[in-house]
């Protein structure tokens, strides 16, 4: 049985629903020698500023128990230099690029995805407003509805490529965050960044992270990034959705999909293992062909809830 | 270049409760091995623990006539724990080699050089001892440890370079000089010694006390660095180190054999 694993997210066409995470995947080119990268459905390349960034300093990361706690503080070589060094390698190969961008300001958002201008080497643009581990910036735009209202439209207006906005879990309600993104212009989301955490050196009792606090990742938060997968699907039916958050095989892939992702991003996983996300593709076609499913979209937001009801009190 | 395999339990041996030598199939990754590579391996059924870890490429060898990588191992936690339990045969992913080696190809048969060790930073040191052996230079060893049972593979190095070159340290003196190893080497360079090159492992305080002896001595130097890394070859950007001219290195990709004038000393 053929299964037809291509996916469309609004005018991002995906050749598959298997993409990799950014930060968890450098440029993409450090990968080649593991898995072939124009087989990916995209590649989301390490959050891009408007000028080289440092990051934190060490310690910046620990690992947890079915995890990893990180605070890099988004280092990376700047939109400059990805546009000269690394693009057109990631062109030449195929690989569909999606630029993930980030900045301490509006301005320096607008500024990175001026640069990318109209170049169809990039295939989307996804707004990083979710990163826990910098002190302006990031998820301080995502938790705030005005300013994230404010940015997406700035941003929006800015570039015509497809334009995904990158949400953080570290929120009350998902929904509503996801409402004020698309309100503004969003074509679509990546549900979810990491989650903020605290590991503790006892002898020390130092924080085991330099930042004090990192993002957790990894399969300890799949629950958490399905279900708000599944809530952001049910309040919108329509808006493309990349799922995220602890995806380490196909079962994984079958279950945000299930939920309302339209796609993954394999994160944390490339770690691991950096041959990971080039295998997910076929054994997700096998697994299709296996339980007589044809197209793989006809997953996407399956889910069979029961009815909640509250017999708790006679 | 890097291969991602799976690689069967061979041989562990153990030392004592707190160290073992594992040893794997060479795989693809033992004829691409050099000194001061290391290789990421994932113990267990990847939760816990999660993410693989790194080891210097202690040596490549063989057991009862299969070729074979060895890993020097401390018990430190979960993972070195998982992984010194492993069965023979069993399955384990392994992703290497790994990093910058050593600098030994600029080396001729006449120059002398030294190898620094400090407690289980002796596993790169291993196969640097072998390889140099078989070219013919002359290597002196100043091995250092709390006691005498921290103090590993000294018949190797024994064999190797020659139990006359080995010099050993301990806190205790249970083993060779009381004192810290790099007060041994200090007092040879005192004594006239010089060495065209000094190749080190160890602890960070002894990697200190070290750079600060050899800048002073004006020797050349190369020091294979540790951190915690999750992925061993520089995407995730976990591992890094300040160095001197204002960056943050990753150790793994960068490093891990690096001059000590590579290192921002007063900020890592």
């Amino acid at each position: 049985m053929a299964v037809d694993l291509s996916v469309q997210m609004g005018r991002l066409r995906l050749k598959n629903p298997i993409a990799t995470a950014s930060g968890t995947f450098g440029y993409g080119l450090e990968f080649a020698e593991f898995l072939d990268l124009s087989a990916l459905g995209a590649i989301s390349v390490k959050g891009l500023s408007l000028r080289p960034c440092l990051g934190n300093p060490p310690p910046r990361i620990c690992e947890t128990d079915a995890g990893m706690l990180n605070a890099i503080g988004l280092q990376n070589i700047g939109v400059d230099a990805f546009l000269a060094e690394k693009l057109p390698e990631l062109h030449r190969i195929r690989a569909t690029v999606i630029a993930n961008v980030w900045g301490d300001t509006e301005e320096d958002y607008v500024g990175v995805v001026e640069r990318i201008g109209a170049d169809r080497r990039v295939a989307a643009i996804e707004l990083n407003v979710s990163c826990p581990n910098v002190v302006k910036g990031g998820m301080i735009f995502g938790n705030n509805a005005e300013l994230l209202k404010g940015l997406v439209a700035r941003v929006r207006a800015a570039t015509a490529h497809p334009l995904i906005v990158k949400l953080s879990p570290n929120v009350t309600d998902i929904v509503g965050v996801a409402r004020v993104a698309v309100d503004a212009g969003a074509d679509a989301l990546s549900l979810v960044n990491t989650l903020v955490g605290l590991a503790i050196d006892l002898e020390t009792r130092a924080p085991k992270i330099g930042f004090t606090t990192g993002g957790l990742s990894g399969p300890a938060i799949r629950p958490v990034a399905v279900r708000m997968v599944w809530e952001v699907r049910r309040a919108l039916p329509k808006i493309p959705i990349f799922g995220m958050g602890g995806v380490e095989n196909v079962e994984n892939v079958v279950e945000f999909l299930i939920a309302g992702a339209n796609a993954v991003q394999v994160g944390t996983a490339n770690f691991r293992d950096p041959s990971l996300a080039g295998r997910l593709a076929g054994e997700l076609a096998e697994w299709c062909a296996a339980h007589g499913v044809a197209r793989v979209s006809d997953l996407v937001g399956t889910l069979r809830t029961r009815p909640r009801e509250d017999h708790r009190f006679a | 270049m890097a291969v991602n395999e799976t690689l069967r339990v061979l041989r562990t041996l153990h030392y004592d409760a707190a160290h073992y030598s594992l040893f794997l199939q060479a795989g693809t990754i033992g004829a691409a091995t050099r000194p001061g590579h290391f290789a990421m391996l994932q113990a267990g059924d990847g939760l816990r623990p999660y993410l693989r870890r790194a080891f210097s490429i202690a040596d490549v060898t063989t057991v009862a006539g299969v070729p074979a990588l060895e890993f020097v191992v401390k018990v430190q936690g979960v993972g070195t724990g998982a992984l010194g339990r492993l069965p023979e045969g069993a399955p384990v992913p392994v992703l290497g080699p790994l990093g910058v080696p050593f600098p030994t190809d600029d080396l001729g048969p006449s120059d002398r050089v030294a190898l620094v060790a400090g407690g289980i930073g002796l596993a790169p040191l291993v196969l640097l001892a072998r390889t140099l052996a078989a070219r013919g230079l002359a290597a002196d060893l100043y091995y250092g440890g709390r006691n005498e049972n921290d103090v590993l593979k000294r018949a190797d190095f024994e064999r190797f370079l020659g139990p006359h070159r080995c010099r050993y340290a301990t806190d205790d003196g249970s083993l060779g000089r009381r004192g810290l190893v790099t007060d041994v080497l200090a007092q040879a360079l005192d004594g006239g010694t010089s060495y065209r090159r000094v190749f080190a492992c160890g602890p960070l305080p002894m990697f200190r006390t070290l750079a600060a002896l050899l800048e002073r001595k004006g020797l050349d130097a190369s020091f294979a660095m540790e951190s915690e890394m999750a992925c061993g070859f520089g995407v995730c950007l976990g591992c890094v180190a300040p160095t001197s001219d204002g960056r943050f290195a990753t150790i793994c990709k960068e490093g891990p054999c690096v001059p000590p004038s590579f290192i921002d000393w007063k900020r890592i």
